[in-house]
């Protein structure tokens, strides 16, 4: 094994001499985002391009009987016309675990939005107006819009079983299951004064990036390709053009523009297999730029339904927890399975549980495929756990804060048991702890109001490999090269503050070079808040290793033995005393000038046989604590504060954890308060588009919001950090629900809790219960 | 596709309108238009924008009896007018939250009319203030109530050939007060799930205008004088004003709920309208 560290541990020794890294440095290119001047792939222009629109049909699942493009080649300034039978047959399929979804639909169609035709015309208006006269036969199938129906006896199939040949469950709509379980998970004799059981629902929802994004795929001379795309993985990509098309890789040039929000939305190639063939079949570049609404067909967190049985002490100790979970992952794999078993592996909580059974099962409907979003799949099984942690406090007369403090784990307590163990990697109390203080928990809350307050957890990457470069310049100034998609995180800023630390560089004078295969060395992939840790330990390394090259170098330009010699962050120490880096860098490149380039590798290796690969390099923890008034005539919330507080390590950058803790805690009202996607009996969505999909605005944020952090200096990435983009989401709705339970004495069980789900629920128990 | 022209008159708007044969619409906000246009790119749609047009009447005149408002008067002018939120004030209130900020600063009162949405935040304001609409055509002007102006979602008693030219809101007398209340799903911009204007005359007979409960915004007939120191009086009045109400179940909300609501949010502009501070309210 190389002699890189199976496990990453922390780089703490370095804490206490940053400069930069620590302060609330303004985000790099943020001031563009918000004045519209950045350039996003709609904004960049091609010579000659043509354009590319798609044909689809108004139903989530049907046969199509035949095609016919000639209304479409008829129209004005078209160049192809692109259906499954002008492919190479049989039509290639890809994915990440499961090579599912065909280029285009071949067949079938399996979910509202599948593109069917594809037109190339020389403007956008045309390619549009022939995609519309294209006419596509079909046969609308009985497809399945929801769990019962893919879960029936005699369902339709969402994939035929050919498509999955190798798979015992292909004869039914379950894609893959899962079982956690650990202790005696036999409840049925076990005598627990308190139980609850109870179903929750988690809401199908889309990303919503404010950039819905595109693709422009261009030939080039050598017979390879470029494609230009708002990834948030652009090697996945390039792999996946290499696969699909049997092009090298070396002959794949991946280009990803800084994307406009991505939230796991951007990470797996769509729709870029086809137009990476339509440019090499029409020898144009081809352009595709997509809208609002063509993205709610394109990417969707899964929606979920778990069935929970969960046993209480008298005290309040948890004593067992079992769930069913079944994860609606829509029409093709994607990472949903993925999702399912890394959502469901903590979905029994950070809590010290003896005897916890989670099944769960990712099932395919007619709908859009889901993929990663923010939390993977922890919010959706988080939401029945904390919402029952809440039903036995009430049971017991105990408060959300009091039943947490009694289950929660301590440091380095396992919270997953069995064969491969999860053990906390931080002081969870003192962020639960944190979040009380801030809203007031010891206060009385206000007459007419409720409180709730929650926890979330979300495993961090298990394996992983970022490489960097980092080139010291002659002048004094840097550059490093990482393939971190910087989708509005603010990546590019971190690095600029590790590389200024590291080799005592102005941040001005910092160049981050991303986004693009030909230039950028491997980085495995832009998610699970993994980049601060995996690309920063990276780039800490790439500037050791210039440390390392100007300490050698100066030794050999001055005859100085280099025993003699030590190097700290931005300095190199002589015999004489320490002198900045760059002064030393310069001295020993001496007349002939020139550069050193340093190399930085972090590379996390799995455990074979763990359920999700490996343990994770660092678990996101979040307490999120709400407190809501509530019209009892109308069913609607105000939220009167919001408080989340995160075990982060270090705060490399406090300004960007705030803004990354604000902006999940406000994602995480959508579907918590209002976001849904809505099926019709025909599988097509009915709120497709932003005036019937509602997400929060400025004005639904609650009067007073807080983030916090609690910072132990503990994770494994550059000065102690650990991940952050994530956690202010994962509880958000288990907080909404018990504040809302607090304040009309009932619990809201199906998300999201519109008003009129809250006046339905005060309803309901009026009428069970007449005073 | 959609072609466009910018006459600089009213003959030259009429003129337009009569080559296009049914298929002109009148551009001024166009944030509704506009919406429209999107989703049905390739429709041969001839936009008439008005916003040149040189002899349209003033965007709002107010008179002693009552205020005028032309096809240019914008949202935004609306709710900021310091008269009309004395005098108007379940209209001034209603067109305060007509979509964003920037939504209000193009949108006209009405464009709001003519797009003849059963949501129209305006309308119920409109209605409970006895409006009345003037379009003028190849025959003419003729001036109907407002009332009289819708025939269902989307449509309008405006031919494909007439302009709305002026809308006149009689200004109650002393003694008159209204307000507006509105649910939505959420507290930035929105459509209306339900909402309801309320109108209260120096006899405390209430009239109410509803959205989002009908196929076109609904107006009720006067109630009879309502003691409105009781709040059971109030609920029985609205109970028996509110049966006009036929809400559906759509994507923002079912019909039982749109049926408690009306009742909820018409006895609060009632209220509204009556306490002590006069209160405008949303």
């Amino acid at each position: 094994m190389p002699d890189e560290n199976q496990k990453l541990s922390s780089s703490g020794p370095n804490a206490g001499t940053h400069r930069v890294v620590g302060q609330p440095v303004h985000r790099y290119g943020g001031v563009d985002r918000v004045t519209g001047a950045q350039r996003y792939l709609s904004d960049i222009t091609f010579a000659n391009a043509a354009h590319v629109a798609f044909a689809t049909i108004p139903v989530g699942c049907a046969a199509i009987d035949a095609i016919d493009t000639s209304p479409a080649w008829a129209m004005p300034g078209v160049i192809a016309v692109v259906h499954a039978d002008d492919l190479p047959q049989p039509v290639a399929r890809f994915g990440v675990s499961h090579k599912d979804r065909p280029v285009i639909a071949t067949k079938m169609v399996n979910y509202h939005g599948e593109p069917v035709v594809a037109v190339v015309a020389e403007t956008e208006d045309e390619a549009h107006a022939a995609a519309n006269a294209a006419v596509i036969h079909y046969t609308e199938l009985p497809g399945v819009y929801g769990l019962d129906a893919a879960l029936a006896g005699d369902a339709h199939l969402v994939q035929d079983p050919s498509v999955r040949p190798r798979d015992d469950l292909n004869s039914t709509n379950v894609l893959e299951q899962v079982e956690y379980a650990w202790g005696d998970v036999d409840s049925d004799g076990i005598s627990s004064p308190t139980i609850i059981e109870d179903t929750y629902t988690f809401p199908m929802v889309t990303h919503f990036p404010i950039e819905p994004g595109g693709i422009v795929a261009a030939p080039t001379d050598d017979g390879g390709i470029e494609i230009y795309s708002p990834v948030q993985h652009p090697y996945l990509l390039q792999r996946t053009i290499a696969d699909v098309w049997s092009i090298p890789l070396s002959r794949v040039r991946v280009i990803a523009p800084d994307p406009g929000g991505g939230f796991g939305g951007k990470q797996t190639p769509r729709y870029e297999p086809l137009i990476a063939f339509l440019a090499l079949k029409t020898g144009r570049t081809c352009r595709l730029v997509l809208s609002l609404e063509e993205a709610f067909q394109l990417m969707r967190r899964s929606g979920c339904r778990i069935h929970a049985r969960t046993g209480f002490s008298e005290s309040g100790e948890l004593a067992f927890h079992e769930m069913q979970v079944d994860f609606v992952v829509g029409a093709y794999a994607d990472v949903a399975p993925r999702v399912m078993t890394k959502g469901s592996y903590v979905g029994a909580g950070p809590y010290r549980i003896p005897r916890v059974s989670i099944n769960a099962r990712a099932v395919l409907t007619n709908t859009v495929p889901s993929c990663a979003f923010r939390g993977f799949g922890a919010p959706q099984v988080g939401w029945a756990t904390e919402s029952q942690l809440d039903a036995g406090a009430r049971a017991l007369g105990l408060d959300s804060l009091e039943i947490r403090r009694r289950n929660l784990v301590e440091h380095d307590e396992a919270f997953i048991r069995g064969d491969y163990e999860a053990r906390s990697d931080g002081r969870w109390h003192e962020s639960l702890e944190k979040a009380a203080e801030l809203i007031g928990w010891h206060e009385p809350t206000p007459s007419g109001r409720g409180r709730g307050i929650a926890v979330g957890i979300k495993p961090g990457a298990t394996t992983g490999l970022s490489q960097s470069l980092v080139r010291l310049l002659y002048d004094g100034s840097a550059m490093a090269y990482a393939g971190t998609s910087d989708m509005g995180q603010g990546a590019r800023t971190l690095w600029k503050q590790i590389l200024a630390d590291e080799l005592g560089v102005d941040l001005d004078l910092i160049t981050i070079i991303s986004g693009d295969t030909n230039s950028v060395p491997f980085d495995l992939q832009t998610s699970a808040s993994r980049s601060t840790v995996f690309m920063g330990n990276a780039v800490l390394a790439a500037c050791e290793d210039i440390r390392d090259r100007v300490l050698k170098l100066y030794a050999e330009a001055t005859g100085t033995a280099q025993s003699e010699l030590a190097h700290s962050p931005g300095q190199l120490v002589t015999p004489s005393g320490a002198i900045a880096l760059v002064e030393a860098a310069q001295t020993a490149l001496g007349g002939l000038r020139g550069e050193f380039v340093g190399q930085g590798t972090c590379r996390l290796w799995g455990e074979k046989g763990h359920p999700l690969g490996g343990d994770a390099a660092f678990y996101e923890f979040n307490a999120t604590a709400i407190e809501v008034e509530v019209d009892h005539a109308t069913g609607e919330i105000l939220l009167t504060k919001h408080v989340t507080v995160g075990d982060v390590g270090t705060e490399i950058n406090p300004l960007q954890v705030v803004s990354q803790d604000e902006g999940a805690a406000i994602m995480g009202l959508g579907h918590s308060l209002m976001e849904q996607m809505l099926f019709d009996d025909n599988g097509q969505i009915v709120n497709l588009g932003a005036i019937d999909y509602r997400i929060p605005t400025f004005n639904d944020v609650a009067l007073d919001m807080q983030t916090a952090s609690i910072e132990n200096n503990d994770g494994p990435g550059p000065y102690g950090c650990k991940g952050i983009s994530e956690g202010a989401l994962l509880c958000t709705a288990g907080a909404v629900g018990a504040a809302v339970a607090d304040a009309v004495g009932t619990p809201v069980r199906e998300l999201p809790i519109t008003a009129e789900r809250v006046w339905r629920t005060i309803r309901d128990a009026n009428r069970d219960s007449p005073v | 596709m959609a072609t466009y022209c910018r006459p600089r008159t009213v003959s030259e708007v009429l003129a337009a309108l009569a080559n296009a044969e049914g298929r002109g619409r009148i551009l001024v906000g166009g944030t509704d238009l506009l919406v429209h246009l999107r989703k049905d790119p390739f429709a041969p749609t001839v936009v008439v924008d008005i916003k040149s047009v040189n002899d349209l009447p003033p965007a709002v005149e107010i008179d002693d009896d009552v205020v005028r408002f032309g096809p240019t008067a914008r949202m935004a002018e609306i709710s900021g007018d310091p008269f009309i939120a004395g005098h108007l004030p379940a209209l001034g209130a209603s067109a305060r939250v007509v979509g964003s900020i920037a939504i209000r600063n193009r949108a006209t009162l009405v464009g709001n009319i003519c797009n003849a949405s059963p949501a129209a935040d305006t309308v119920p304001a409109l209605f409970v203030y006895g409006s009345t609409v003037t379009l003028t055509g190849p025959g003419g002007e003729r001036t109907l109530p407002l009332v009289e102006f819708f025939v269902g979602p989307g449509q309008t008693r405006c031919g494909p050939d007439e302009i709305v030219i002026r809308i006149d809101v009689p200004i109650p007398d002393r003694g008159h007060r209204s307000a507006f209340q509105r649910l939505t799903r959420r507290r930035g911009v929105d459509l209306a799930t339900v909402s309801v204007a309320a109108g209260v005359d120096a006899d405390a007979r209430i009239v109410l205008g509803l959205g989002c409960v009908g196929p076109t915004p609904l107006v009720t007939d006067a109630s009879p004088p309502v003691d409105l120191t009781d709040p059971a009086a109030i609920e029985g009045a609205v109970e028996e004003l509110v049966s006009i109400a036929t809400p559906i179940s759509d994507v923002r909300a079912a019909r039982d709920y749109r049926e408690a609501m009306v009742r909820v949010l018409a006895v609060r502009a009632v209220q509204s309208a009556t306490a002590a501070s006069g209160g405008v309210s949303s």
